[in-house]
């Protein structure tokens, strides 16, 4: 086994961990913070997927610079997702389970929608950089891949500091660590409920274009991101904005490495194994959850 | 008296016959005009909607066009088809369902591979006869009767035709070192027998034989490997999704292999209009393909730009064709709905289809079909065997631009 092989894979790993965990940071905090499981969440980062795809076929418009317009419309659709649905589900016994239920029809409903809009063929993001490369001694950077990552940086930093720092922000930790004195203190949980379902619904746009920049995408697709979902997220915590990304870059380093080292059959098995692990030996994940 | 009696006897007999022979017209006609139902299911929803609508559509074309020609055996057809919701466990049902509740005359075939090869042994059990793609070999290997596949789409044979022609190749010029990745699914394991065989007949050395669960997270660390040994020849045998990320890692690492072989994923459109330049050169096969110099393949190209507004019928909308080519072929030659005469005519003459004409193995099975195919200029070519060559292959693949 060669260096540059091993420092290679561990460098393709890190990029496609990063993209995993902007998908994930949206879907850990509403899990988080509401108790609400979007399986809708990565359908949601496949139509912003879908939409950058038409963007881009139909008006040149480069993937990124469709974000400008997704985000947004998603972080509207997710608030009023927020109040015409899931307000509704939030006061029920089984918040997880009818919150689990209920996104799963709405994500149904997306599934079939992009079927009857954009078809069941596969589709990819040929840009004028997808087939670039940055060159630095004898490691590869392709440039997708690197956008994910510096995409990833970027809006988990924006996430972390917007919880951290504004008063918005703070309103959407208080309302989760302590629901009843947030209020007392005026703070309209509902609204910030609604802010934070859209932001989440925001995120996986912008989690949903760095994936359709790794991989081609197809209406069914979100099934498959949901399942990395749920392994960053609960490897990192659930409602730990940055444990999540941490998880995603744990992921990516466990399958760079394990591509590097084992036959290829065994890197899923190792990855789920790792869940496994972590899902009987820390069930609340490797970092504390806290947003 | 007797005489009387005799011609009123006789009187009688000849209206009584004459009735019957009125009553046994109407009947008969009554018969030939009832339309032979042929049902059976296809994924019309779900995972493999848009692939089971085209078959169907192909499906529907043979039917349009024999109706128009008085039907088959004299009588109209029409289907009866259920949609599966591309779930192999619906299939059956409904492929018991037509059979039993339904009583169709026919069992039409159906997709994929997975829902074909599931309702094969529903066909021998209920002894109807099933012309489909089949699930590979191994689903003609069940000592199934009824089955046939007039095209099948059998991994197996999948690279013969680029190996005959690899054949033709001066020794020194071929590759000589393979690398070949493989999905870990039925699908990809019935790729693999073929390229142990030939590499092993031509002198090409096999460097890396690796099998990757789908879906493939990164093809980056693969391709290094390859290039890093100096494989001159890659095998990608994965689906579209997996298929595009080697030949993008390839393409960004700078990996110029002299033939780039991919198994399943490059013959879907949409390698061609979402890879553009870079899907170029690729190898593959086919069992089926619109350039076919045979029979029927214009005219399913003339409704396909009128229909579709594309040149060259697409692939499964040929398939559906196909397969009632053979099972109208089997009904006409035997005279017969009866499902064991079918059977016995198509296991013991020559048909003609769409992918050429074809005689049936103990296996329900054609001989193995040998069409080599490569992406030049964003076309697919067929480049071997030579009498239904459309483009003459390149080789070696040129370099990454």
């Amino acid at each position: 086994m060669n260096s540059t092989l091993i420092i290679q894979s561990l460098i393709s790993g890190v990029m496609m961990g990063s993209v995993y965990a902007l998908l994930g940071v949206g879907f850990s905090l509403t899990w988080g913070v509401m108790k609400v499981i979007n399986v809708a969440h990565a359908t949601f980062g496949l139509l912003a997927a879908f939409f950058a795809y038409t963007a881009l076929q139909a008006y040149g418009v480069d993937p990124l610079i469709s974000l400008v317009v997704s985000a947004p419309l998603l972080f509207l659709i997710g608030c009023t997702l927020y109040h015409l649905l899931i307000v509704r589900i939030t006061s029920a016994k089984a918040v997880i389970v009818s919150s689990m239920i209920l996104t799963f029809g709405i994500a149904i409903i997306l599934e079939n929608l992009m079927l009857l809009l954009w078809g069941a063929d596969p589709r990819l993001f040929t840009t004028s950089y997808t087939s670039k490369v940055i060159i630095i001694g004898p490691f590869y950077f392709q440039y997708p891949p690197v956008i994910g990552f510096l995409m990833s940086i970027v809006g988990v930093t924006l996430l972390h500091l917007f919880l951290k720092k504004t008063y918005l922000g703070k309103a959407v930790r208080a309302a989760w660590q302590q629901p009843d004195a947030s209020q007392l203190c005026g703070i309209n949980l509902k609204r910030i409920s609604a802010i934070t379902f859209g932001l989440a619904v925001s995120t996986a746009g912008a989690g949903g274009l760095g994936m359709g920049l790794l991989y081609s995408f197809e209406p069914h697709s979100h099934n498959l991101w949901l399942i990395h979902l749920f392994l960053v997220v609960i490897v990192g915590g659930v409602g730990n904005v940055l444990g999540t990304a941490l998880a995603g870059v744990i992921v990516g380093v466990i399958t760079g490495l394990s591509m590097a080292f084992l036959p290829y059959q065994w890197v899923n098995l190792l990855t789920f194994g790792l869940l496994m692990v972590i899902l009987v030996v820390r069930p609340q994940g490797l970092f504390q959850s806290e947003i | 008296m007797n005489s009387s009696l005799t011609v009123t006897k006789t009187a009688t007999f000849l209206f009584v016959g004459l009735v019957i022979m009125v009553l046994s017209f109407y009947v008969n006609s009554a018969i030939a005009a009832q339309p032979i139902v042929i049902g059976g299911s296809l994924p019309l929803t779900g995972e493999f909607a848009e692939t089971g609508k085209l078959i169907e559509k192909g499906m529907k074309f043979w039917a349009q066009e024999i109706n128009e020609k008085g039907g088959l055996l004299g009588r109209p057809v029409e289907f009866k088809i259920y949609d599966d919701e591309s779930n192999v466990g619906k299939a059956v049902t409904y492929a018991e369902k037509a059979i039993t509740v339904d009583k169709v005359d026919l069992l039409f075939g159906g997709y994929p591979g997975t829902a074909a090869r599931a309702v094969m042994p529903v066909a021998e059990k209920h002894k109807f006869v099933y012309v489909s793609m089949g699930g590979h070999m191994k689903s003609f290997e069940q000592g199934y009767t009824y089955s046939f596949g007039a095209p099948p789409l059998m991994g197996e044979w999948w690279y013969e035709g680029f190996f005959q022609w690899m054949e033709t190749v001066p020794a020194d010029q071929r590759p000589k070192k393979a690398a070949v990745y493989t999905m870990n699914n039925p699908v990809g394991a019935s790729l693999t027998g073929s390229i142990q065989k030939w590499t092993k007949k031509l002198g090409i050395e096999i460097a890396i034989d690796e099998k990757y669960n789908l879906p493939l997270p990164d093809a980056t660390p693969l391709i290094m490997k390859a290039k890093q040994l100096q494989c001159d020849m890659l095998f990608a045998n994965g689906f579209f999704g997996d298929g595009v990320m080697m030949i993008r890692a390839a393409k960004a690492l700078d990996y110029n292999p002299k033939a780039i072989l991919q198994g399943i994923g490059s013959v879907v459109p949409a390698w061609i209009k979402e890879l553009g330049k870079d899907g170029d050169y690729v190898f593959s096969g086919t069992s089926l393909f619109n350039k076919l110099n045979f029979p029927g393949n214009d005219k399913l190209n003339e409704y396909s730009k009128k229909e579709f507004k594309i040149d060259g019928y697409p692939l499964y909308f040929g398939f559906g064709y196909a397969w009632m080519q053979a099972l109208a072929q089997g009904v006409e030659g035997s005279k017969s709905l009866d499902q064991t005469k079918i059977r016995d005519w198509l296991k013991s003459n020559k048909i003609q289809t769409i992918a050429g004409s074809m005689t049936f193995d103990d296996k329900g099975l054609p001989e193995p079909i040998n069409f080599c195919t490569q992406i030049i200029n964003g076309q697919v070519e067929l480049v071997w065997p030579l009498n239904v060559q459309t483009a003459k292959p390149v080789y070696p693949k040129p370099a990454w631009k």
